[in-house]
């Protein structure tokens, strides 16, 4: 038994995520309630001592209500204007294309979840392309160059992030209710309809309330995503001075107030388990409500009659808006050399190549070794954090199949599964508050691409073991036991038996990982430091300079690098995202 | 109670054959029709048509004097408005709602009054065995108090033609006689005309009035069960239909034994292209006593009787014999044939009509 390869693996990797996973989480509670050398030193005290001092500065103190009670409310706000719009729009939209014959749904099916893919400012920097008043430095915005200045209200705050959070979430929901309705056996509707239900009535008793559970899910993960996003409050809620948690979160850390961000970084994380477990109570609550598949019949297309045009007009204008309209905006601005200007002479590559860049000391995209040192970093930085997250995943998987009912196995089950409580802000907290320092032979790590390889490994480490588990568990452990009958060592089996068997199970736990990582801005955003950049970050550092262009041609880059990416996974899996959508 | 006219129905799914090929027949009022045949033969595609769940290409669909669709009018009545029960072999039962809220379904859509509502549930409570379990989900019922709230539902509505698809399938062997029986009940109580559709033989003869043998789209025999049985007027059904199936044998698989069962018909060897024996009418003598003589290859007792494979000059075939066999494995022994078994049938495949001696 102890010399088993499945216990030594599952041993080490007992140990790696021991201190990748539960230090962290301790070092942020010790942080929470432990005096910061800095206050040591101005109000007396021993460094780390025991103290109530940061709770009570975010939950009781005179500047509670600007840096908790204000961003919470308005995170609740947002959250729910953004929640309920993506809601609406994915179960709209789900029902219209997997269930109508609207013109064009075969493609809707793929085109709507392209928003899905572009990294969650894209939105919102194309939002203050379009909208931007004088109100903040850089490039005026196209609206005001056609000579209408966007109100405050209309340009950043509440409205626009809700706006922007809504369009970038609701392919989820667009996602999570199509593969729903084709779930639905098909017979249930058609003996409603044997007994005297028209279309309307199927809907209503029928279909609508068989969609419950996946509702409640929509609901909650959708709140938990926008509780956790921070580029879209940054970009539009600072002109604004309008703060949400996350946002809040961040500038406590760029204030060095690392007890404050350990209490803001618990509520967060204790606010995302909340969500989860009111998630998985709903599910099992509402376990009756899962249907035995049927034949798989699919469902026929109900005829819109007269509403085919409008709905059709509708879908598509979404898809204009959410993910056609930021890309062409995006696009746009980086080619006119003077914003609104549509004049032929006012397009030009200026600020891709850096010749006669307008009204900026900066090199182009091509020429910037900024940007070339983020394009680096972040190929980097994502792809070996997707290998190692893969590999691992897979071992993962291999240590939990092959040692059933050990503690080893649950111990790895459950432990993997913790950074998916956590919001990626709040994890990043815990890893800046751990690697900060030296601790015992682990040196300082605060400004290495390392550490942000590092961060980002763990934060994925649910999606890769879950699915290495998976793997695992289809291919049995018969295989593996033929070739030990045979005589062939560990290593053998490895290489001859499990890897080829895996393939293309590495392959996605691979890229998905790497797409995530390419996006990835609110869990590396307090970690990088001048010179370890991502090309996310680096759109930030851009817009925070007033380089709409220049951050906005960053934002492309990662757009087209996704795409890419999904059209390399669609190629491997010979599945698409879309499918199971109809059409 | 109304017939069930099906008048050159058509429909094509796009493939290169026809689901349903210029399909014409006629279900007599208040039959137990089955609509028997193997996977893809059309069977289901056509009781979805009868249901209105799948729209024919051509042709005419007629209950009683409703025209449910006709190509020639451009009539199509939707199903909503079919007035018709249907059962799937998965129930269908919503799970979202108790056992009344599904049984009552079909009387919320007519609008009906709460009062008369509750009547007709008590009534089919009864009828059904289904007290105490008003206001349970599906969930909590067994495969049985499933199939018995499906059979409910149907019947709310009081529907002028019960459509079921595979309906007992989904059950265990026990469960299948219990609700086989309950079928059989329900039809001599209310005498309304069924259609059900099976892949399965056993449960077609058990339960039909009328059997509607079908294959590639088309209905090779509709007739009564024990005729079915009797009188295949095509190999398919001979085939079909039997089990262990008929002993199929032409002059090139089995010669010798072809020519002994020719023999006992009046036909000659030219117009004959294939000779059919049901395991059961063959009678197993001692050897040189009977019409051929054979060896047993193996013996499978199944406590009522004893299946028995023989080899006759290369040929396997499987005799049934209510006695124990006159011979162990590897033993020669004589068969006689009995002729209420033969069958004979052309190049077509089909019978051979007065072909008994």
């Amino acid at each position: 038994m102890l010399l088993q390869p499945s216990f030594i693996i599952g041993s080490i990797l007992v140990i790696i995520l021991t201190y990748l996973v539960i230090a962290p989480i301790i070092s942020i509670f010790s942080n929470s309630v432990s005096l910061t050398m800095m206050d040591a030193m101005l109000s007396g005290g021993k460094d780390g001592a025991f103290t109530y001092k940061y709770i009570d500065r975010v939950f009781t103190s005179s500047i509670s209500e600007k840096i908790f009670w204000t961003p919470l409310k308005n995170s609740i706000t947002v959250s729910f204007f953004a929640t309920l719009i993506a809601l609406a729009l994915g179960l709209i939209l789900a029902s219209l294309v997997t269930s109508t014959n609207i013109f064009g749904r075969r493609y809707l099916g793929f085109l709507l979840i392209i928003p899905y893919m572009l990294p969650s400012q894209a939105m919102a920097t194309a939002w203050l392309t379009m909208f931007k008043n004088r109100k903040i430095s850089g490039p005026p915005g196209m609206l005001e160059s056609f000579g209408f200045t966007p109100p405050d209200w209309l340009a950043y705050g509440p409205l626009p992030i809700s706006i922007c959070m809504a369009l970038s979430y609701f392919p989820f929901a667009f996602l999570l209710f199509s593969s729903a309705l084709s779930k639905i056996d098909i017979q249930l509707e058609e003996v409603a309809s044997t007994l005297g239900a028209k279309t309307k009535a199927i809907w209503t008793k029928i279909i609508l309330p068989l969609l419950i559970p996946t509702t409640m899910s929509v609901l909650l993960l959708t709140v938990a995503r926008t509780l956790g996003t921070f580029a879209t409050p940054y970009i539009l809620g600072t002109p604004a001075k309008y703060t949400l948690l996350s946002t809040s979160l961040y500038s406590s850390v760029r204030s060095n107030e690392s007890g404050v961000v350990a209490v803001l970084a618990i509520v967060l994380s204790l606010i995302g388990v909340m969500l989860l477990l009111v998630d998985i109570w709903v599910v099992r609550k509402w376990q009756r409500f899962v249907t035995v598949g049927g034949k798989g019949i699919k469902r026929q297309p109900s005829k819109l009659g007269l509403f085919r045009t409008p709905t059709t007009i509708f879908a598509w204008l979404i898809f204009l808006l959410a993910a056609l309209g930021p890309f062409v905006v995006l696009a746009l601005s980086t080619l006119m050399r003077e914003p609104g200007n549509f004049s032929f002479s006012n397009f030009g590559l200026a600020y891709w190549t850096g010749v006669n860049v307008p009204g900026m000391d900066q090199p182009g995209m091509f020429t910037s070794p900024e940007v070339l040192t983020a394009l680096k970093n972040s190929f980097l930085i994502a792809g070996s954090a997707s290998i190692i997250c893969g590999a691992l995943g897979l071992l993962i998987g291999y240590a939990v199949v092959r040692l059933p009912g050990t503690l080893i196995s649950g111990f790895l089950r459950q432990i993997s599964f913790l950074p998916y409580l956590m919001p990626g802000l709040a994890f990043a907290a815990a890893y800046l508050s751990l690697f900060a320092v030296a601790r015992g032979p682990i040196p300082a790590l605060y400004g290495s691409i390392s550490l942000l390889i590092l961060v980002m490994v763990v934060t994925y480490l649910p999606y890769a073991s879950r699915s290495g588990i998976s793997a695992m568990m289809q291919v049995g452990p018969e295989p593996e036991e033929a070739g030990m009958v045979l005589g062939a060592g560990f290593w053998r089996r490895i290489v001859s038996i499990l890897a080829p068997l895996q393939k293309s199970a590495l392959v996605i736990a691979i890229i998905l990982p790497f797409i995530t990582g390419m996006k990835e801005l609110s869990l590396v955003v307090m970690l990088v430091t001048p010179g370890t950049e991502l090309l996310t970050t680096q759109s930030i550092r851009f817009l925070d300079f007033g380089y709409t262009q220049l951050a906005n041609a960053t934002i492309l880059i990662i757009g087209v690098v996704v795409m890419i990416s999904v059209l390399i996974l669609n190629r491997v899996t010979k599945t698409n995202l879309a499918s199971g959508l109809g059409g | 109670m109304s017939e069930i006219k099906l008048n050159s129905l058509v429909k094509n799914f796009g493939g290169n054959s026809l689901a349903v090929d210029n399909l014409s027949v006629t279900f007599p009022s208040g039959e137990f029709v089955c609509l028997l045949g193997p996977s893809g033969c059309g069977k289901t595609t056509t009781l979805r048509m009868i249901a209105g769940l799948e729209r024919p290409d051509s042709g005419e669909i007629f209950c009683g004097d409703q025209t449910y669709f006709s190509s020639n009018t451009g009539e199509y009545l939707k199903t909503e408005k079919r007035n018709l029960g249907l059962m799937f072999q998965s129930y269908a039962l919503w799970p979202h709602m108790t056992v009344f809220q599904n049984i009552v379904f079909g009387l919320d859509m007519k609008n009906v009054s709460s009062s008369e509502k509750d009547k007709k549930f008590v009534e089919l409570e009864n009828l059904f065995q289904l007290k105490n379990l008003k206001n349970r989900y599906p969930s909590e019922l067994s495969g049985g108090q499933q199939q018995r709230v499906a059979l409910a539902r149907m019947l709310a509505v009081n529907p002028n033609l019960l459509l079921l698809d595979e309906p007992l399938s989904n059950l265990d062997s026990n469960l299948r006689l219990e609700m086989r029986a309950e079928l059989k009940r329900l039809h001599q109580t209310l005498g309304c005309t069924i259609v059900f559709v099976t892949h399965d033989q056993m449960e077609a003869m058990t339960l039909a009035t009328s059997i509607a043998v079908m294959n590639k789209g088309i209905i090779e025999q509709l007739a009564k069960p024990m005729e079915i049985y009797k009188n295949p007027k095509s190999l398919f059904v001979a085939k079909f239909v039997g089990s262990p199936q008929m002993n199929i044998v032409d002059f090139n698989d089995g010669e010798q034994l072809a020519l002994s069962l020719l023999n006992k018909t009046k036909f000659d060897r030219n117009n004959v292209k294939t000779l059919g024996i049901r395991p059961e009418s063959i009678k197993l003598t001692s050897k040189d006593n009977g019409d051929i003589n054979g060896k047993i290859e193996t013996i499978q007792p199944t406590g009522a009787d004893w299946i028995v494979g023989l080899n006759i000059s290369g040929k396997s075939i499987f005799a049934i014999s209510s006695d124990q066999p006159p011979g162990n494995e590897n033993d020669i022994i004589g068969l006689s044939f009995k002729l209420d078994g033969l069958h004979t049938f052309d190049r077509n495949d089909l019978k051979l009509e007065a072909d008994k001696k």
